[in-house]
């Protein structure tokens, strides 16, 4: 590694960071380059003396968030006040109050009731392509049946089933997606719902 | 390694705090200094430094050299020498007693 990718590794791993504290950063370690290339070390060198900017970008945002206090072990004197630091607040998935719940589950209807809608909409979709592949594929038997009850065969109407029927394989076979789809909508959907209402965490 | 790694960050503080408080040092000077010692990464400085700046131990000030870029020295503030005073007790103490029960654990 050299100073440049060093540097803007760094510099992308610091980028949580307010402006002005990188720029202070990122520029004591370019002084550390100028500083260090004068004493005739190679960049590579003073990268490996540096150590893993990665690594050191994390030690600057933790050195940040908990300023105070120094490392536990150095305050070993049972006499004297433990400068403890509360351990850093993790937003846990706290349980919701019952209230919040109720409240959610009405928001949840009014959502629903546009969202379902929509969702059998798209399954009445996904029939109508099942009733087609089946009409389609059943053309021929009732050509049949027209042929045994009227005793008059129009090639035609034979040949327009021939067509009916590929129509109908092709639509059996669009339909088997189709469904596949809709099933996966649907049960992303439950499971969107069954999560909001436990209060699970959104990302 | 990694426990080593530890031990090395916790006395960085204290390490730098001393070497300050003997003169004026700017960055790569600590750098180096520590560096005589214990074999640290050294870019784990900065940060501290700034840390140590932040909460008042130490006050930084900006110094042309005839070569090379400007330096930033950092000075030991009043605060900071008792903060560096209180570190050294706690770290003696520590370490005596460390030394006690290791020696007292390997006799037996």
């Amino acid at each position: 590694m050299n100073k440049n990718e060093f540097l803007s590794t760094l510099s992308a791993n610091l980028s949580i960071l307010p402006p002005e504290e990188r720029d202070e950063l990122m520029n004591d370690y370019e002084t550390h380059f100028a500083f260090g290339l004068q004493n005739g070390k190679t960049e590579t060198e003073i990268v490996q003396e540096l150590g893993d900017p990665q690594e050191l970008a994390r030690e600057a945002i933790g050195e940040r968030r908990f300023p105070q206090g120094p490392v536990y072990w150095f305050a070993s004197n049972p006499n004297q006040e433990q400068p403890q630091q509360p351990a850093p607040a993790v937003p846990a998935a706290s349980p919701r109050s019952i209230f919040a719940t109720v409240m959610v589950c009405i928001g949840l209807f009014f959502v629903d009731i546009v969202a379902i809608s929509f969702l059998a909409t798209l399954c009445c979709f996904g029939l109508s392509f099942i009733l087609v592949a089946a009409s389609g594929i059943l053309s021929p038997v009732l050509v049949l049946l027209d042929y045994m009850m009227h005793g008059a065969f129009f090639p035609a109407k034979g040949f327009a089933s021939i067509a009916f029927l590929g129509v109908g394989i092709l639509f059996a076979m669009l339909s088997s997606y189709v469904i596949k789809g809709l099933l996966v909508i649907s049960r992303k959907f439950f499971d969107w719902n069954m999560s909001a209402i436990k209060g699970g965490n959104t990302k | 390694m990694d426990i080593n790694v530890q031990f090395k960050k916790g006395a960085l503080e204290l390490c730098i705090l001393v070497l300050i408080h003997e003169r004026d040092r700017y960055g790569y000077e600590l750098a180096q200094s520590v560096s005589e010692y214990i074999e640290v990464a050294e870019g784990a400085l900065y940060p501290l430094l700034r840390r140590l700046v932040n909460e008042g131990h130490c006050t930084t000030y900006l110094q042309e050299s005839t070569e090379g870029p400007p330096r930033k020295y950092y000075q030991l503030t009043s605060e900071g020498e008792s903060h560096m005073k209180k570190l050294i007790m706690e770290w003696k103490h520590f370490v005596k007693n460390v030394s006690a029960l290791i020696e007292k654990g390997s006799q037996s």
